[in-house]
């Protein structure tokens, strides 16, 4: 018997006994083993989700249902149902006002932001001397309005309102951050007061300006974008509307907007959740600082059985779980908002035709 | 106008004589026209806004400097406002003895610098995934990575307090741990690693998180990073395939030198964001975890860190060096006017102290953040 090379075995009389299939190796076609290298780049992500994240979020979301009691040792849930969530919004005395609130102060800095944001990118984006350093010292608060900095600027401030006897609820979304009043209110009701305006909106006014650091050290990020987004804009077209006599007015509106309106978009909302996701805001200090304090106290009591003893006890609603429950509302508001925006926003965006 | 006049001719030059007007003609010109006024008077409006605007931004920095070099008398004197009557380092010298400072600033080094090298590496291979590989779940995964950017971290702080303050035997990373055998720990629990004199459990939450891609706005990093991939052209790859590279091979010969800006600015944002964090540290290295197993901690009661970082207590409430500073001047309990202040400038000087080593770093890369984000291809 001899074996030839295409896995024929043939006898000596030369008839072919049988024929073997070669031998299958396991061969993956490119599109697979390209699918399997996408996979292994995003292995260390997607451990991350299964053994640490998803747990995190898992637990996260089960503590708005349940009473997260913490013994030594251990932690135990007593389902509570909807007890968290109703106790947020029919008993937290400051919760809806400071929701309010923090909406509000949104709803006004957002929009302060991106105006101030473009405003600048678009002066930034000229030549003159000493761009560079303009653009390192508009850039420095990205690196440092944040964590511990953030707390202690922000703890100063409120010191500060203590010292000063200024009126502090608490719920002022953003306000506090730098804490720098240039401007005092007197001063502008003194410029404003012979201007027809109402009282709300000089509030509106004045906080702006008061709190003009917050929306210029808030700005940093949106202000690369923007002017990214310029440097994007082929200068021809610039350059045809001069040819043709437009001026600096009508070329703003009619071909820088346009081009940087997705840029719009991507500010709006990176603002909104860096806005509510700093843990300066005023409605993550209230979560954090006022639930279960003196002065909102938590009297709500679920029946729960003691593991001990076996008997069912009343029990108050722990503040962590109250938190994170808060936390969760806040959360789903600024979704709902986050989609609102972009859905209104959409309608005004342009997008170039790309080739 | 007549032709002009040759005036003197030589073998190479040549002098002409034109006929211009004079000098005060054209000055008036140039310099009386309605464009060139307006243009001066923006440039004017734009030179005072900017100067005006950086004023904005730098006058806590310049307070706080102010601040800093005062000494107590200087807050309960009214008339001193900037300039101190008796300027004084002292702050400055009791915040470096009595909080070590140098060994916090070594020990956040260390962390950050590795922490952001993880997080830039992990992000960059994750984004590198998810912009140039099509495979089953990969809109689910980018979806995640964008869900993660939008929660804010204080939504987990719950869970993280339990899932990282408990690794007893019942949790992964606890039995992990167990069997592997470093519990070194006298508290009950499994919750000590000796390194020296220090405790460095802290460390291993920062590290998990870090390698896993879910460390401080690694979302946002693997979303700059995959829109940057997006951007390079397949023909880079497809050649290198086609040398017979495989994709790791590509992805670290080819991808990471092209993508050095992008690496660097992700890198400073995870360095510096966490240089300052101070969210994770106050989870993840609180005291009572290690003293008391009794109840949470309370968020106002820091320790005496074993393994000292900038952005822990002793920094954000003046620590050690506020009380030794007011034996000094005989504060005790009792405060006078002025003390808040004071205490608020010993914050202030703290802040100084943690900023100064970004700041001075900033200003030698602040050209290649601008450079890379302008290179990453947000803008589409």
């Amino acid at each position: 018997m001899a074996k030839n090379k295409d896995f024929t075995t043939v006898s000596q009389d030369g008839t072919v006994l049988y024929h073997m299939a070669p031998k299958k190796t396991m061969k993956l076609s490119l599109t697979q083993r390209k699918a399997l290298s996408g996979w292994l780049l995003v292995l260390p992500f997607v451990i991350g989700l299964i053994l640490l994240y998803g747990p995190l979020i898992f637990n996260s979301i089960k503590a708005v249902f349940y009473t997260v009691d913490v013994v030594p040792g251990e932690v135990r849930y007593y389902f509570a149902g909807f007890e968290n969530i109703r106790w947020a919004f029919m008993e937290d005395l400051y919760f809806k006002t400071s929701l309010i609130n923090g909406f509000k102060d949104l709803l006004i800095q957002v929009p302060a932001i991106i105006i101030f944001s473009l405003f600048m990118a678009i002066i930034l984006n000229q030549k003159m001397v000493g761009r560079a350093a303009f653009r390192a010292i508009f850039f420095l608060p990205v690196i440092l309005s944040i964590g511990i900095i953030d707390t202690i600027d922000t703890n100063a401030a409120l010191s500060m309102d203590v010292i000063t006897g200024a009126i502090n609820d608490g719920t002022d979304a953003m306000m506090e951050g730098g804490g720098n009043n240039f401007i005092s209110m007197m001063d502008l009701n003194v410029l404003l007061q012979n201007v027809q305006v109402g009282a709300s909106f000089l509030r509106v006014a004045s906080d702006l300006v008061t709190n003009i650091f917050d929306v210029v050290s808030r700005s940093g990020v949106q202000m690369l974008i923007f002017l990214s987004g310029l440097q994007s804009i082929s200068p021809a077209i610039y350059e045809s509307c001069q040819i043709d006599g437009a001026s600096a007015w009508e070329t703003f509106w009619k071909v820088t907007l346009p081009m940087i309106s997705p840029m719009i978009l991507v500010n709006s909302i990176y603002t909104l959740i860096d806005a509510f996701t700093s843990s300066g805001n005023g409605v993550i200090r209230h979560i954090f600082n006022n639930i279960g304090s003196a002065s909102n106290p938590i009297n709500t009591t679920i029946p729960v059985k003691d593991p001990a003893t076996g008997e069912t006890i009343n029990m108050l609603l722990k503040e962590n779980s109250l938190s994170t429950t808060e936390m969760w509302i806040y959360v789903v508001l600024i979704a709902i908002l986050v989609v609102i925006v972009s859905l209104l926003m959409k309608a005004f965006v342009f997008y170039q035709k790309r080739d | 106008m007549d032709a002009p006049k040759i005036k003197k001719e030589s073998k190479n030059k040549i002098r002409v004589d034109f006929e211009r007007a004079p000098l005060w003609e054209r000055l008036k010109g140039k310099y009386f026209s309605m464009r060139f006024v307006k243009n001066v008077l923006y440039k004017i409006f734009r030179l005072i806004l900017l100067l005006g605007v950086s004023f904005v931004i730098l006058y806590p920095y310049i307070s706080k400097i102010a601040d800093s070099f005062k000494s107590f008398p200087d807050f309960q004197d009214i008339t001193v406002v900037y300039i101190s009557r008796n300027p004084t380092i002292e702050q400055y010298k009791y915040i470096i003895t009595e909080n070590q400072y140098f060994r916090a600033m070594l020990n956040t080094f260390l962390l950050s610098a590795s922490t952001a090298l993880i997080q830039t590496l992990i992000c960059a291979l994750v984004g590198y995934g998810l912009a140039k590989f099509k495979f089953k779940g990969r809109n689910i995964i980018f979806a995640i990575v964008i869900v993660t950017m939008m929660l804010p971290q204080d939504i987990l702080r719950l869970p993280m307090q339990n899932m990282f303050w408990r690794f007893d035997d019942q949790h992964l990373i606890g039995k992990l741990l167990d069997a592997l055998g470093v519990t070194t720990s006298t508290i009950p629990g499994k919750m000590g690693i000796q390194l020296g004199s220090m405790n460095i459990f802290g460390l291993i939450p920062h590290f998990a998180l870090s390698l896993t891609g879910f460390g401080f706005r690694n979302g946002l990093f693997i979303f700059l990073l995959r829109q940057f991939f997006t951007g390079v052209p397949d023909e880079l790859e497809e050649s290198a395939y086609m040398d017979g590279c495989t994709t790791f091979r590509t992805f670290f010969q080819i991808i990471i030198p092209l993508a050095v800006p992008m690496l660097i600015t992700v890198f400073i944002f995870a360095f510096s964001w966490q240089w300052t964090d101070d969210f994770y540290i106050n989870t993840f290295w609180m005291e009572s975890y290690w003293t008391s197993n009794l109840s949470l901690p309370d968020n106002a009661k820091w320790f005496e860190y074993s393994f000292p970082l900038l952005s822990s207590g002793n920094f954000a409430g003046g620590g050690s060096a506020a009380n030794v500073l007011g034996t000094i001047y005989s504060q005790g309990n009792t405060k006078d006017t002025g003390w808040d202040m004071y205490a608020n400038a010993i914050s202030g000087t703290s802040t100084i102290l943690i900023a100064l080593p970004l700041i001075i770093a900033f200003i030698f890369l602040q050209n290649k953040i601008v450079q890379g984000i302008e290179r990453s291809g947000i803008v589409g």
